[in-house]
Formats: C-alpha cells, structure tokens, sequence
C-alpha cells in the first residue's frame, strides 16, 4: 500500500464512568489515514459509541491520547508551529469532523434548508445567499432539493437521515464519524442511506462508521474494527477480520450475525 | 337567622367603585411587569445552573491534563460557583415566606435607595408599586428559574450533540437551538405564574400598593363594612384568574396537539 497520511493518531483512549467502574474504552490504540473507510464492529455496549464521540471529544477521555492534525485534543493547551502555547478551540476541532446520528437528531424547529445552513452561517460566517446555495447543491446531490422548504417532522427516516449527512458535509469536515446511521431506519430505507455513504466513500472522503451492515463494512471498508468490552481486540482489512477472524470473541460475534 | 352578608350592604360600596377599578389596574400592571422581571431573572439563574463555569478546573487535573475521577480535589475541580450563587439564590427564597421578602425589600433596599415620589397615571405610587415589583419579580424568578431549567433540559441531548459536533459554541447551542425548542415547553408554566402572581401580589397592599387588597381596606376604613367589599374582591380575583387558567390550558392542549403532526 502507497504510503499515507495519518489523520488521527489514537493511544491508549480511555473514558470511565461512575469513577472507575464502568470501563466504557479501556485503552483503545489505533490510527486513522486520511481516506480511510473504517468500520467499526462490536456486540452492543462493547464502548463503539463512546469510542467515537471521544474523538470530536463529545465525551472527554479520561485517559490516553488523540493527536488529529497533528495536536493533541485531549490537552486543553497546546504548542503551535511557532512555538507558542495556545488554547485549544474545540468547535473549530468540531467542524472538521462530520458526525452522523443513529437517531438523526435534526433541528425540529427549522426547515431542511434552516437545518442546513445554521452552521456555516453562524459558525463559518458565511452569508445566507452563499450558505443557501451551497446547501441546495448538497440537498439536490441526495435527491433532496426538492424537500428543502420542508420541516423535519415531514420526511421519513431515510430522507432525515440523507439531510443529516449532507448538513455535516455543508461544514466540509476533514473526516465523517457515521454512529449506526442505519439503525434507526425502516429496512426498505436502509439502502438509500448506504449509497450516499458509499458514493462518498468513493471520492475520498475519511470515514469511521460504527455499523451493524456487514455487507457494508466488507464491501465499502478498507479497515475493520472489532471491539469487544471496550477493547480493541482485533483489527484488520474486511478479508482477514469477516473470513479469517483470529479472535474467540470476533468467531462468536460473527457467528451470531452473519 | 342572621346572615353574615347584608346585601343592603353592596350598594353602600359604590361610590367606591372607583377604588376597586384602579385596584384592578394596578394588580394587573403589577403582575405583567413581575413576570417580565422573574423571566429575565429566572432565564439568566437557569443559564447560571447549566453553565459550565468552572474556574477552579486546573486543581482537578492529574499530571497528564486529565480530568482527576475521585479525591477533594476533584471535586474542587468541578465547582462551579455559577451554579452554587443560582441554587442558593433559589433555594432561599423560596424556602422563605413572601411576605418577609417584600418587607425586606421595601423597608431594607429601598428604604436605602430613595425613590422619587411621582404618580403614575394620576394614582399609581411610584415609590409603593416599584419595590412591590421588584420583590414579586425576584420571588417569582426563583420559581420560574426551576421551570425554565425543567424545560431546557426537557430537549432531547442528540440536539445538543448534533449542534455542537457542527461547531456551533454552548452559547449559539443555546440561543439557535435548545431555547427556541424550549420556549414552546415553558411558555405555559409561564402563563400559569402569572395568575399565581396576580393573587400573590395582594400581600403588596401591606406596603401600600393600591391594588384590589388595598381598595378593600380603604372601603372598610371609611364605612366598617369588610365582608362585602371582600366578596367583591374575590369576585375580582375570580374573574381574572378562572379564564386566564382556561385560557392557558386551552393553548396548552392545542400546542401539544401541533407536536404530534
Ligand atoms: N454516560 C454514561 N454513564 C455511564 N455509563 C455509560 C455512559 N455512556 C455509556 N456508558 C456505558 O459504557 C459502555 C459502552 O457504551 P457505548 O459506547 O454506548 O456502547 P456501544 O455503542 O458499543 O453499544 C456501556 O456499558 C454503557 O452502559
Ligand atoms: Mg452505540
């Protein structure tokens, strides 16, 4: 493989609740090179979740480290290019990675377009025409253009799903973290979800999905993940981890879903 | 058998209809104005108790930069004084008696703070129906506060997580997302406060507001007659607050109806 890119460097992440005693991520090492496609696998409650909402520090680790663009996230400071100690911002961390819900979460108060544009016009400054535009061109990408007047509560699972997509990419982040994106949805409605997933895969774009799709994860991963009790505890390309899983946990995991 | 009501009473009161129309008025503005003052203070007490001001941050941090699990210091850590001046805010006043607040506004505060002795509209007394308000509002705002923390956190926590992982700061959260959503959760109990207020606000006549309380006394001084212009006054206090409550509720169930679409 061509040399590439490291985009997040991840060391021995940890996050524990109630002061110790539940182990969400119990030392998680891996990294992540720009145009990755990364799925990540696990029995329910294994720490996939918190796993990714650590890395736009959604939950603050309690241990261990995330370099992304080469700064250390989890430290509140940090020294820049010209040797000076500055104050880590973390929106403008949080706006370089898209993150997808399992449950949408769009804002029901505003329209598709109002969903769309929130963001860039108030966190990037970008004037309402600029913003209204670029949101349209995205919207019509899904097939969703037509919609954009329209208020959530209007759209079905999938069509919520493909706004929430196209309202992280509108911030046009570095990396999309997908949590089980498809899980929510009607199973007629998981297909349209997964060829917009698929299609921007394909022109590049850094992914880390927590998915229950295997299909999705072998076609479209270059990388899995599995984990297990907030462990990693196997890792490798969709071949090696679904057809030649070394790990008794994974044989079993596998086992029961596929 | 002797009644206790003499309804040869009732005209005897009319001359001092007046009294009884300005006593409404005044009940009236008092509890708008309170309930503009209690909002403002209770939305910025509400913001105090989720904020996450926590200055003393540093001492909880372990030598790596992360946040300390357990120990004195954690705990030191995670102080936020905001959220300690809100609660304590609101815990005292409305674990006292509303009477001693308005008493000790208005003999306290504003016996130090001299207030200029104007009329307003020819029968309000400014320097009476100004710390009327000002207690009423402090009091209300604590109860508020409550509702109004109640209703922000009522919006479900994926839209916080939503706006934020979009780069939005906890202010633009705030003001783009969680209050708009909340408004229509809080915009009720609001209205419901304000009847609450316009039956407390008659401990106000004890300080000389002029508002329906203050008409009763004025009637009975003059005539010694009490029972009657009471029952006029219950009336009142009837007729304002018997709709409005309807009036809320009735909004109440079709707002909800609008959320199940
Ligand atoms: N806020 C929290 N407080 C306490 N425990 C939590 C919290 N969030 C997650 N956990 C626990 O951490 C573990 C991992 O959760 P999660 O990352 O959501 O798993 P997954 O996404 O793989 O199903 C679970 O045991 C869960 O109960
Ligand atoms: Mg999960």
């Amino acid at each position: 493989m061509a040399t590439r890119d490291s985009l997040i460097k991840v060391t021995d992440l940890k996050k524990h609740y109630n002061m110790g005693t539940i182990k969400a991520l119990d030392g998680i090492t891996t990294e992540i090179f720009k145009g990755d496609v990364m799925a990540v696998i696990g029995p329910s409650g294994s720490g996939k979740s918190t796993f990714l909402r650590s890395l736009n520090l959604l939950e603050e680790p309690t241990d261990g480290s995330i370099v992304f663009d080469g700064i250390d996230i989890t430290k509140k400071k940090y020294v820049d290019a010209n040797g000076k100690t500055v104050n880590l911002n973390i929106d403008l961390l949080r706006q370089k990675m898209g993150m997808v819900f399992q449950h949408f979460n769009l804002f029901p108060h505003m329209t598709i377009l109002g969903n769309m544009t929130l963001a860039p016009m108030k966190v990037k400054g970008m004037s309402k025409d600029e913003a209204e535009e670029k949101a349209l061109a995205l919207l019509d990408r899904v097939g969703l253009k037509d919609r954009a007047g329209a208020y959530p509560i209007q759209l079905s699972g999938g069509q919520k799903q493909r706004v929430a997509i196209v309202r992280a990419l509108a911030m046009e982040p570095e990396v999309m973290l997908f949590d089980e994106p498809t899980s929510a949805l009607d199973p007629e409605m998981v297909g349209e979800v997964l060829d917009v997933m698929k299609e921007l895969a394909q022109e590049g774009m850094t992914m880390v999905c927590v998915t229950h799709e295997m299909g999705f994860a072998r076609e479209v991963g270059n990388r899995v993940l599995f984990m297990a009790d907030g462990l990693l505890m196997e890792e490798g390309t969709p071949e090696q981890v679904f057809d030649h899983p070394q790990n008794p946990r994974l044989q079993d995991f596998l086992a029961k879903v596929l | 058998m002797d009644s206790f009501i003499k309804l040869s009473n009732f005209p005897k009161l009319l001359p001092y209809a007046q009294l009884f129309w300005q006593g409404i008025l005044v009940t009236v503005l008092l509890s708008v104005f309170t309930v503009v003052i209690g909002f403002c203070i209770a939305l910025l007490l509400a913001l105090m108790r989720l904020s996450n001001f926590c200055p003393l941050r540093f001492l909880g941090l372990d030598k790596n930069g992360h946040r300390k699990q357990r120990g004195f210091l954690a705990a030191v850590g995670r102080f936020n004084p905001l959220n300690f001046l809100a609660t304590a805010y609101v815990e005292i006043l409305r674990s006292t008696p509303v009477i001693v607040q308005v008493f000790i506004i208005y003999y306290g505060v504003f016996s130090l703070i001299k207030l200029p002795s104007v009329i307003l509209f020819g029968f309000i007394r400014f320097d009476r129906f100004f710390p009327g308000v000002v207690a009423l509002g402090l009091n209300s705002g604590a109860y508020l506060c409550e509702i109004i923390r109640a209703g922000i956190q009522s919006i479900d926590g994926g839209q916080t997580e939503a706006a934020r992982s979009l780069g939005l700061s906890q202010a633009q959260n705030m003001r783009y997302v969680i209050l708009p959503q909340a408004v229509k959760n809080i915009l009720p109990a609001i209205a419901n406060e304000f009847v609450i207020i316009i039956k407390e606000s008659a401990i106000t006549y004890t300080i000389g507001v002029q508002d329906i309380m203050s008409a009763v006394n004025a009637v009975k001084g003059a005539t010694f007659i009490i029972i009657e212009p009471l029952l006029v006054a219950t009336a009142i206090y009837f007729c304002l607050c018997f709709p409005t409550s309807k009036l809320i509720a009735y909004f109440e169930r079709r707002m909800s109806r609008g959320d199940k679409r």
